[in-house]
């Protein structure tokens, strides 16, 4: 598995090359996203008040920011689950023209379809350290904080080889959970056996 | 009678410590875990989390950003006595919880179900959430648990009716698939603390799944046999299926498993699951009659374990 630090704004030549399971660090401009911004948007029909164009990197996150002394002072950052934002995901690649999205999980297959349509990757977080990534962000604006308050708001951000994640779905759509799925899958048939319980148990129907 | 100050201050400092200091029991399941895990990826991805956990504990900041609904068990001495009485304890509780808020110990995660509201401060119609247990003598321990949303929201939290019929074996399969189902791609951020209500109505099943995974001390055991094997052989089952840290294989994909039951009506048995996330966050403390303040290491609320 390769490691690549990428420099956002990103383009297709840099995500391309890209396989399931490598790991990327990412630098540059970026903005966060969460259920709310989402709604406003897709559902509700407002105008997002800035332009992706060079800002093409979203990650799926409600940090943790505070003002102190006038100034915003970031106390925590991870990475939230995309998954549920999986009823907008594929028209947020579309319209926001996106490389990458940051998120913990993955997203689902329409999402995925988009991705390999517009060329757009998704990457998963390895583990849950806020205090190795905050010193990697810098906080450098917000929109729509007063509309869906602090977690909601599109947080601008300003990242310096922020990682390890991992690409967990490719330009080509593929998604790097699938494959452990069919693993873990057989592993659960094993430990039942050996629990004595067969794998096609049927349940006491009582409802 | 205890200040009602004094209860403020405490259950404060309680909420400060849950949300950034990680508890004993929960390092050293880290530290084994990390001795003991198969993949580089994820031994390194565990140390990453460990170590992040540590600084958590210097910079005094979350141990995750997701402080998600804030809950509240109260182990309350018969003979107990707070000025203003169980309401005004409450009251102080919201209180803290809204000044721990906007301090960003906590963040500002509860929002109105259905329009998304958020008013700011993490209160809001039932919530906090209180538990109680009426105990002898004279002093209140009082636990905070931050229950994130990913272990909560993605199959974590689960129950089902199985026929008494269908006995261990039903539960345990019952058990297994939900295991599965919500460890995908990380959702319920494993290595989990899985807790399983047996019994009871479907409430109460719940409720006991959601302190067993919470409130036991993790690496503590059920005193009776039945329930202890239940736990060991679901303990041994889940962490041979290589799920892994945040779903990404691995040999570590629960910290523990812990078995609670009651009585029930055996028409049909409630089981239910309730996940805690790998950092699995909560803080205990007791105030005697006299005031004394005492920070306690595990939460006390199942006696012994």
């Amino acid at each position: 598995m390769a490691e690549y630090h990428l420099q956002a704004p990103l383009k297709n030549e840099d995500i391309e090359q890209l396989k399931l399971g490598d790991t990327i660090y990412i630098s540059g401009e970026v903005f966060t996203c969460r259920s709310r911004l989402h709604k406003y948007i897709f559902d509700e029909g407002h105008e997002l008040p800035f332009s992706t164009d060079d800002r093409n990197v979203l990650i799926h996150n409600g940090p943790i920011i505070v003002k102190e002394n006038g100034e915003w002072s970031l106390k925590s950052f991870m990475p939230t689950s995309s998954i549920r934002f999986e009823k907008w995901g594929a028209k947020s690649v579309e319209n926001w023209k996106l490389k990458m999205i940051i998120g913990k999980t993955t997203m689902g297959k329409s999402t995925a379809e988009m991705m390999k349509k517009m060329k757009c990757v998704h990457c998963s977080p390895r583990s849950v350290s806020p205090n190795l990534w905050i010193d990697s962000i810098e906080v450098q604006d917000v929109h729509l904080f007063d509309e869906l308050g602090s977690i909601e708001a599109s947080w601008f951000f300003k990242v310096k080889d922020l990682g390890p994640f991992i690409v967990d779905i490719d330009t080509e759509g593929n998604n790097y959970f699938d494959a452990l799925d069919d693993d873990i899958k057989k592993r659960k048939d094993e430990a039942l056996k050996k629990l004595g319980i067969d794998p096609d148990y049927e349940f006491t129907k009582l409802y | 009678m205890i200040k009602i100050d004094l209860f403020e201050e405490t259950i404060f400092q309680t909420i400060k410590r849950g949300a950034t200091e990680i508890s004993p029991d929960v390092k050293l399941a880290f530290e084994q875990a990390i001795a003991r895990e198969q993949s580089p990826e994820a031994r390194k991805g565990l140390q990453a989390t460990y170590d992040s956990m540590a600084l958590s504990k210097v910079r005094q900041n979350p141990l995750c950003p997701d402080t998600g609904w804030p809950i509240f068990y109260f182990k309350v001495g018969n003979k107990f006595e707070i000025e203003g009485g169980f309401m005004a304890m409450e009251e102080a509780t919201r209180r803290a919880v809204a000044r721990a808020t906007k301090l960003g110990y906590l963040r500002a995660t509860m929002k109105h179900p259905l329009t998304g509201y958020d008013p700011g401060n993490n209160i809001g119609m039932n919530i906090p959430d209180f538990t109680y247990q009426f105990v002898d003598g004279d002093a209140i321990e009082m636990s905070y648990v931050a229950k994130g949303g990913g272990s909560e929201c993605f199959g974590g939290t689960r129950h089902r009716i199985v026929a008494f019929a269908d006995g261990v074996k039903g539960i345990e399969k019952f058990i297994l698939d939900c295991v599965v189902a919500s460890t995908r791609a990380g959702a319920v951020c494993p290595p989990t603390v899985l807790g399983i209500g047996i019994g009871g109505t479907a409430n109460v099943a719940a409720n006991l799944a959601k302190e067993a995974a919470c409130l036991r001390t993790v690496g503590s055991k059920h005193p009776d046999p039945m329930f202890r094997k239940i736990e060991e052989d679901l303990y041994e089952a889940i962490n041979s299926l290589g799920i892994g840290l945040l779903g990404a294989g691995g040999s570590t994909s629960v910290l523990g498993v812990n078995v609670e039951y009651a009585y029930t009506h055996i028409a049909g048995i409630a089981v239910a699951t309730s996940t805690n996330c790998m950092v699995a966050r909560r803080a205990s403390s007791r105030i005697d009659a006299d005031g004394k303040v005492t920070a306690m290491s595990s939460p006390n609320w199942f006696e012994g374990r």
